[in-house]
């Protein structure tokens, strides 16, 4: 129905499209017409905590100030960032299995390798993803004591990046967590939460970054394994290349690329060579040229 | 060794190679590292004056990885004399680059629609073939209606086949009277009636 609005925001179609727009041309992130009601919902609460009553004002001061601060709140609300410990696994049986042994043995082997063994996680959300891959390879990787690894997280939201930081998590978080993990590695903190130890806190290196920008990406280099999943599939094909792109210049040649389990890169950009391991489909950049 | 923290500075903003100009940029793109040519084409995003420049690239550029940087900052682009030069290359007799100017043309909803007309005429039906791929993965609400229009007219079989291909997966059983119709009029093309065979019962959800 042209010219409708929904209730709460009092969005019309018109200023829908308008926003949407301008969203995407600020984070890549696009939003189609079945996103609505979340749309809504989420600028409906932004709305209610800025200084205006309606929609018009609100996006008039966002677009007009460039305050990077209603922006930052804004790209807070609309991403989403649920996730919990030791999500889709397998992925990590594959990197513990196959892709470090192999990153091991194109960099010279245990006695030989030069500098750290790089793994980023991005989007790292509140954590999660990052802490859990420190676990299992403190907890399964028989190299650990015999080479250094980094282990960076980056997002776009802030929000999601100081909850990180904290390391706090509930019950739904660590529900796949072990039992002698969380014994080991976390203390209670009270209201049935846990926080990670800060030996593993202290090891995982922040930092806020929007994938699709291609001049801030450009300090995420030489990455040995990256975990870029369940991201793509909010992007537009456009949006989706400069992602890809960017993940490429992140990773040394011969890095390891893995997606969410229903994300295809072939179906995005060719830049990267599928491989197929026992555990599933893990893309790689390339090692020659051509 | 075991995890180690990152060593300072820990702000990706600290350590940000240092930016070049754009005139720097124009020039990397013709550096002999592809590395810096690729770095060249992405940093050169947004910069409008440089897009002849990035054009005249992907003629002549040997390494993929860098013409599929270039491409994607072109495909930033979207206008019509952008995707027109683009659309150039679909005659190419390099598959790769008639692959990458297709993939580059689907992100670019806004501007193939008026280059449509000419590429469903060319004369060259490898061309129409190529068209067939980009509107496969273009996100426009018209996709199958040109779809449909070059499966039921295009004159060569293998074009058609193309477009059944890119029609397939929006298709449902109200178009079983369109793909029937190209197996009438190409019936010694038995690529062409497989792949109808092969989708029917799909369509139908009898398969």
């Amino acid at each position: 129905m042209a010219g409708a609005a929904t209730a709460g925001t009092g969005l019309s179609d018109a200023d829908f499209t308008r926003f949407t727009e301008y969203f995407y041309k600020r984070t890549g992130i696009h939003f189609t017409p079945a996103k609505r009601y979340f749309v809504d919902k989420r600028i409906d609460t932004c709305i209610r905590a800025s200084p205006y009553d309606t929609f018009t004002g609100w996006f008039a001061a966002l677009r007009s100030s460039d305050n990077s601060g209603m922006l930052q709140d804004l790209i807070n609300q609309l991403t989403v960032n649920e996730t919990y410990f030791l999500r889709e696994d397998y992925q990590f049986d594959s990197m513990l299995s196959t892709v470090l042994p192999n990153v091991l043995a194109a960099r010279g082997g245990v006695n030989r390798i030069v500098g750290p063994i790089k793994i980023l996680s991005l989007p790292c959300s509140t954590g999660e993803e990052p802490y859990s891959i420190a676990l299992r390879l403190l907890e399964e990787w028989d190299q650990i004591d015999h080479v250094d690894v980094e282990i960076h997280g980056a997002d776009i939201d802030s929000e999601v990046l100081a909850k990180a930081a904290h390391a706090s998590y509930g019950e739904r978080s660590l529900q796949r967590v072990p039992k002698p993990w969380l014994n080991k590695y976390f203390t209670s903190v009270g209201a049935g939460r846990y926080q990670v130890d800060e030996g593993i806190r202290s090891a995982v290196t922040l930092h806020r970054v929007n994938i699709c920008d291609t001049p801030s990406m450009r300090a995420f280099r030489e990455f040995d394994v990256v975990f870029c999943r369940n991201v793509l599939i909010y992007f537009d094909e456009l949006s989706s290349r400069r992602a890809a792109e960017n993940l490429y210049g992140a990773m040394r040649p011969g890095g390891y690329l893995f997606l969410g389990h229903s994300e295809s890169m072939s179906r995005i950009s060719p830049i990267f060579t599928p491989t197929r391991l026992p555990e599933g489909i893990v893309y790689q950049r390339p090692t020659g040229g051509k | 060794m075991g995890l180690v923290r990152k060593q300072a500075p820990q702000q990706p903003e600290e350590v940000l190679p240092e930016k070049r100009s754009t005139e720097a940029l124009r020039e990397q793109l013709a550096d002999p590292d592809p590395d810096c040519r690729r770095e060249a084409a992405l940093g050169l995003e947004g910069v409008a004056e440089a897009v002849p420049d990035l054009l005249a690239r992907v003629a002549v550029e040997t390494e993929t990885n860098v013409r599929d940087a270039v491409l994607t900052t072109l495909s930033g682009y979207d206008t019509e004399q952008v995707a027109g030069s683009l659309a150039v290359h679909l005659a190419s007799d390099d598959a790769a680059l008639r692959t990458a100017v297709a993939e580059a043309l689907a992100t670019m909803p806004q501007s193939v629609p008026a280059l449509l007309p000419d590429l469903l005429a060319a004369p060259d039906h490898d061309v129409r073939v190529m068209t067939a791929m980009v509107l496969a993965d273009m996100t426009h609400p018209d996709t199958a209606v040109w779809l449909i229009r070059m499966i039921s007219e295009d004159p060569h079989p293998n074009v058609v086949t193309a477009a059944i291909d890119a029609f397939l997966p929006v298709a449902g059983p109200e178009h079983a009277s369109v793909l029937e119709g190209a197996v009438q009029r190409f019936p010694d093309d038995p690529f062409l009636r497989f792949t109808v065979q092969a989708a029917l019962p799909r369509l139908s959800g009898t398969a």
